[in-house]
């Protein structure tokens, strides 16, 4: 079983839309892990039916016990965040403040303030439209995506694809390069990078592929809405030549893929022309870049 | 010497975890004694951030000559590794822990 991770750095490059379209390429023999947690929408391309959930717990907040509380305002004057004030005359904590560093438990001369697991969201395992399985989550307002989550998502992904002989996960990995991210790509067998001909889509191609290359793990691109800007894919083309990285395609720029996510479709199913065939095209490359490697 | 290896089982079976910061078990095979000791890091699974760190301080205390793992450190928990003489061996991620020490010996595996 083989784990592709589709990253980008930059947020509007065509990541979810590429990845959404992999999936149902992949169709029977994949299972989806879908890793951007913080702004999930892989599930209104894959209208996923939801077959298990539950709550996922990640990170503390800090709560104190009113009754035995001496009220001494130790805690507020060492929190960073703000998130202890007085509240009618009693030190109280606000959850969505609190970053769950426990210094204040750890100065509480009375010991009375103890660090809570925090209700982070749902996590789901689905049955997709195109076939297969996906694993998915729901965040609730305030709290944000971990590398725990990342890792307990592709943790479930892996089990379903070994447990039913699936040959590929694929993961739509987290933005920027923070924990979540190296959480997405920790483990993964062949990274696909979608970036777009811009200034900052160079820019944080080269912030996350530096990550990659961290790694060691092989790459391939796909530069996306590839004719807005010759100037800037020239500079990509050079960047992939000199870090080898597989240049697996350049998509032109093309409403259909606003006009595909408004319905709640893929781009292959939308566009039966070009598009779709240029992404069949790359599915296929990585498929076979990532049997070489197995021999 | 002592060769420590990320790994997703406590014996020379089990296969390499190519996570470093949230392996689940660290094994130790110490080659004067013949011995392998298995520290089991699980607990990992319920860090939020920063498994990185957390993992390369459990490697600080054990103290390994040698790491073997898959992909390597990332850019935090190499700052602390940096502080121990411990050489690092990346790229058997996919190999069990006796394959992945017999591709140690062949010097088949890169070191970061």
């Amino acid at each position: 079983m083989k784990e592709i991770v589709v990253i980008s750095g930059k947020g509007g490059t065509g990541k979810t839309s590429i990845t959404a379209s992999f999936a149902m390429l992949g169709g029977k023999d994949i299972v989806v892990a879908d890793c951007d947690v913080d702004a999930a929408d892989m599930h209104l391309l894959m209208k996923p039916n939801v077959k298990t959930e539950e709550d996922f717990y990640s990170g503390n907040a800090a709560v104190i016990d009113r009754a035995k509380c001496l009220n001494c305002g130790k805690c507020a004057s060492v929190c960073r965040f703000d998130a202890i004030n007085l509240i009618e005359y009693l030190y109280s904590v606000s959850a969505l403040n609190c970053e769950g560093c426990g210094y204040c438990a750890r100065v509480c001369p009375v010991k009375v303030i103890s660090m809570v697991e925090q209700n982070v969201g749902k996590l789901y395992i689905s049955a997709t439209k195109a076939d297969n399985m996906m694993v998915h989550a729901r965040l609730l307002s305030g709290a944000d995506n971990s590398g725990k989550l990342v890792a307990r998502v592709k943790k479930e992904a892996k089990q379903i694809a070994q447990e039913t002989g699936k040959g590929f996960v694929i993961v739509d990995g987290s933005p920027g390069i923070g924990c979540p991210v190296i959480s997405s790509l920790s483990g993964a067998d062949f990274v696909v990078l979608v970036t777009e001909p811009t200034v900052s889509g160079l820019h944080d191609l080269k912030r996350v592929y530096e990550l990659v290359n961290r790694f060691q793990i092989s790459a391939g691109c796909i530069i996306n809405k590839a004719d807005i800007n010759q100037d800037v894919v020239n500079h990509i083309e050079i960047y992939l030549r000199e870090n080898n990285i597989v240049h697996l395609t350049d998509l032109p720029y093309d409403e259909s893929f606003t006009s595909a996510m408004t319905i709640g479709q893929t781009i292959v199913e939308y566009d039966h022309d070009k598009l779709a065939d240029l992404l069949t095209v790359s599915w296929n490359k990585i498929k076979q870049i990532l049997s070489k490697e197995q021999q | 010497m002592k060769i420590a290896f990320t790994a997703k089982g406590t014996g020379w079976d089990s296969p390499i975890d190519p996570r470093l910061g949230r392996t689940e078990y660290i094994l130790l095979y110490d080659e004067d004694k013949d011995e392998l000791s298995v520290t089991d890091n699980r607990e990992i699974e319920g860090v939020a951030h920063g498994a990185g760190p957390k993992t390369a301080q459990l490697l600080f205390d054990i103290n390994p000559d040698v790491l073997i793992t898959g992909n390597g450190p990332g850019d935090n928990a190499a700052v602390v590794l940096k502080q121990i003489p411990m050489k690092i061996y990346v790229g058997a991620g996919e190999l069990t822990v006796k394959t992945a020490l017999e591709a140690y010996k062949n010097n088949e595996l890169k070191e970061f």
